[in-house]
């Protein structure tokens, strides 16, 4: 792994981290403001949705830094691997049996990355891509006046690139909150295999995997 | 002729709910000639609705002059139009009387009229709704079954291509409509709709049912409940939704009529973007307590004493654009979150099955993808999680079982 890539692993890592902790707040208050201060001096939701704001724009960066590392990057093109050839649905499966026969099956080369993490990956980075949409078309109904402080190109922007969202979820502003809400958990999920697999590799594999995130490569024995 | 429909269509094809609240004097000096000169074309007319005048009908319910000046410049606002217009809007309330319109009842509780006829001492706009030119309403008016069937079919010959149809209320099409019928001669109401809508210069649908289905359309709606928007083509609609629509609200699309005698901006749900274009909760008394934190956690606690933010017992406003919280209920003596109680979004598509609940979004009850039980969104997500959770349980077992081996190891 890159050290660019490295860097925006953990970036995400980060900012999935705190728009989570920050949006499960946002849509139902889980703890109380218990400062006996009035209410302009608090700002403890106002707070929230600033962090996850700013979780959230960080994230849009990365993304599409990862968008133009898909097809421009200078090591492994990640969109290579997803083009459904013989070769990569074989090693797809491959990967997978390997998972569920417990490593007694390996038959992939694993000094690079393969097929099915790749796949793996590009669903997460699509899921992202989802609250990105849905999360400005959320933003951009508080900016009702047409107006913001960096003109009104803005929200006339925002509204054009993400008011389809409204009838792909359902037809009302509703359905997109829900429809943001419910893709966080698929997330939190997704974040959940994710490490296990990682770990699970590393135990398994006995290649380091776990360290190709931190230093940047793995230990791969060479077959006697 | 042909402008008028273009500028229609063009307003119909919008889709940004963008308010402009400023288009440059050019256009209001423009303007005003316009409106000027129908109104002096509305003066030669002769009224068909009540003969008084709105001045004699104020001051013996007790307003003065002054207070329906007052109630001009408000006006005037609403309609977002500059100060300069406010005498121009105080002659249209005198002319109201001069269009026809023709008010039908379909599948409601006849709230919205209710709304304007039923307030403590009736207000300005109360008043001016009452002036307007009611050809027909069933509701209000004596004659009943053949005789009010006659009358309707006078106005409608009288008045053809003129009247403005007011449709209240959702219209069944589930077994060709025969949930809801009308008249002696038991015609269904999307046959009734469908002739009236032919003549009429336009259509306002007036609360939610009327547009978009409302309580008769939301889940399982049997009747097949649709609003007015789903069923006619081709006609000019406005809608103002709402449980009930604001008067404020019908008197200012009636005058913007008036006025220049087209319809206003519209949205893209066809709601007059004077109204709608606004979202409760940024103009929210409580909002303050919003962004602080501060949340009523139960009904008559603490903080509902102190009017903290109604989040957490399920307040709409963040998703719900109306004008409610700016000009309120009752010549804005108050509104729903105003007395304790949070906005369930009735001016939304669908509000009675996505946003009326007294809990966030997040507890909410909504049907899974695939039907079946209801759950609430986070029951739904944590069993996504639990099922992960469960896959990676078995897994980890069934490797720790296994033990470690390798392909290699495995063939040597
Ligand atoms: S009471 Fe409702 S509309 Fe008002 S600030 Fe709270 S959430 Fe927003
Ligand atoms: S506050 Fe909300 S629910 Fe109440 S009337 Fe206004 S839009 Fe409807």
């Amino acid at each position: 792994m890159t050290a660019t890539g490295r860097v925006i692993h953990w970036i995400n890592a980060i900012c999935i981290l705190t728009a989570v902790i920050t949006g499960l707040y946002i849509a139902h208050p889980y703890y109380q403001t218990l400062i006996a201060d009035p209410a302009v001096d608090k700002y403890v939701m106002a707070w929230n949705r600033w962090i996850h704001f700013i979780g959230a724009i960080i994230l849009d960066v990365t993304l599409i830094v990862i968008a133009y590392l898909y097809f421009f990057s200078r090591f492994e093109k990640a969109y290579k691997k997803l083009i459904p050839t013989g070769k990569n649905v074989k090693e797809f499966f491959e990967v997978i049996f390997n998972l569920l026969t417990f490593n007694r099956r390996k038959r992939f080369d694993s000094t690079h990355r393969d097929s099915f993490n790749v796949v793996y990956f590009a669903i997460l980075h699509l899921l992202l891509v989802w609250m990105l949409f849905t999360g400005l078309q959320l933003y951009v109904q508080g900016l009702e006046s047409g107006l913001s402080s960096i003109g009104k190109w803005w929200p006339a922007l925002l509204h054009n690139a993400t008011d389809w969202t409204i009838a792909a979820t359902g037809g009302t502003l509703m359905d997109v909150r829900i429809s943001h809400h419910t893709t966080m958990w698929w997330i939190v999920s997704w974040v959940v295999f994710h490490i296990y697999y990682q770990i699970w590799r590393t135990i398994y594999w006995q290649e380091g995997d776990i360290a190709i995130v931190f230093g940047g490569s793995k230990y791969v024995e060479k077959r006697r | 002729m042909t402008d008028r429909a273009e500028a229609v269509k063009r307003v119909f094809t919008a889709k940004n709910s963008r308010v402009d609240t400023n288009r440059g004097e050019r256009y209001y000096k423009e303007l005003y000639v316009r409106c000027k000169k129908r109104i002096e074309e509305l003066k030669s007319m002769e009224s068909f609705g009540s003969k008084a005048e709105l001045s004699e009908i104020l001051s013996d319910e007790g307003y003065s002059r002054r207070d329906f000046m007052k109630w001009t410049s408000a006006t005037t606002a609403m309609l977002m139009l500059p100060g300069f217009f406010e005498p121009l809007v105080a002659e249209a309330a005198e002319m109201m009387n001069r269009i026809p319109v023709i008010w039908v009842e379909y599948q409601d509780c006849a709230g919205n009229t209710e709304a304007f006829i039923r307030s403590d001492g009736p207000k300005i706009d109360d008043i001016i709704l009452d002036i307007i030119s009611l050809e027909f309403h069933e509701t209000l008016m004596a004659p009943a079954g053949f005789q009010a069937e006659r009358q309707l079919d006078d106005a409608r010959e009288t008045f053809k291509g003129k009247y403005l149809l007011f449709v209240e209320g959702a219209i069944p099409l589930a077994e060709n409509g025969i949930y809801g019928t009308t008249g002696p001669a038991g015609e269904t109401f999307i046959e009734q709709l469908t002739s009236l809508a032919a003549d009429a210069a336009a259509i306002v649908a007036v609360g939610t049912c009327a547009t978009f289905g409302g309580v008769p359309a939301a889940s399982p709606n049997p009747t097949g409940a649709k609003g007015v928007m789903d069923v006619i083509n081709g006609k000019p609609i406005i809608n103002i939704p709402a449980c009930p629509a604001n008067p404020a609200n019908m008197v200012g699309v009636i005058l913007h009529y008036v006025l220049t005698g087209q319809i206003p901006e519209l949205d893209s749900l066809l709601r007059p973007k004077f109204a709608f274009g606004y979202r409760i909760h940024d103009n929210c008394e409580r909002r303050a307590h919003f962004d602080a934190g501060e949340f009523v956690e139960e009904w008559g606690d603490e903080g509902a004493k102190n009017n903290f933010c109604l989040y957490k017992m399920g307040c709409k406003g963040p998703m719900t654009f109306n004008n409610c919280s700016i000009i309120r209920y009752n010549e804005s003596v108050s509104w729903p979150v105003g007395v304790g109680h949070g906005c369930i979004g009735c001016s939304e598509p669908d509000f009675w099955d996505k946003y009326a609940y007294e809990r966030p979004m997040a507890d909410a009850n909504i049907k899974a993808p695939a039907g079946g039980v209801e759950k609430s969104v986070d029951e739904f997500g944590l069993g996504i999680l639990t099922a992960t959770g469960i896959g990676i349980a078995i897994h980890a077992a069934a490797s720790l079982f296994a033990g470690k081996k390798s392909d290699g190891e495995d063939a040597s």
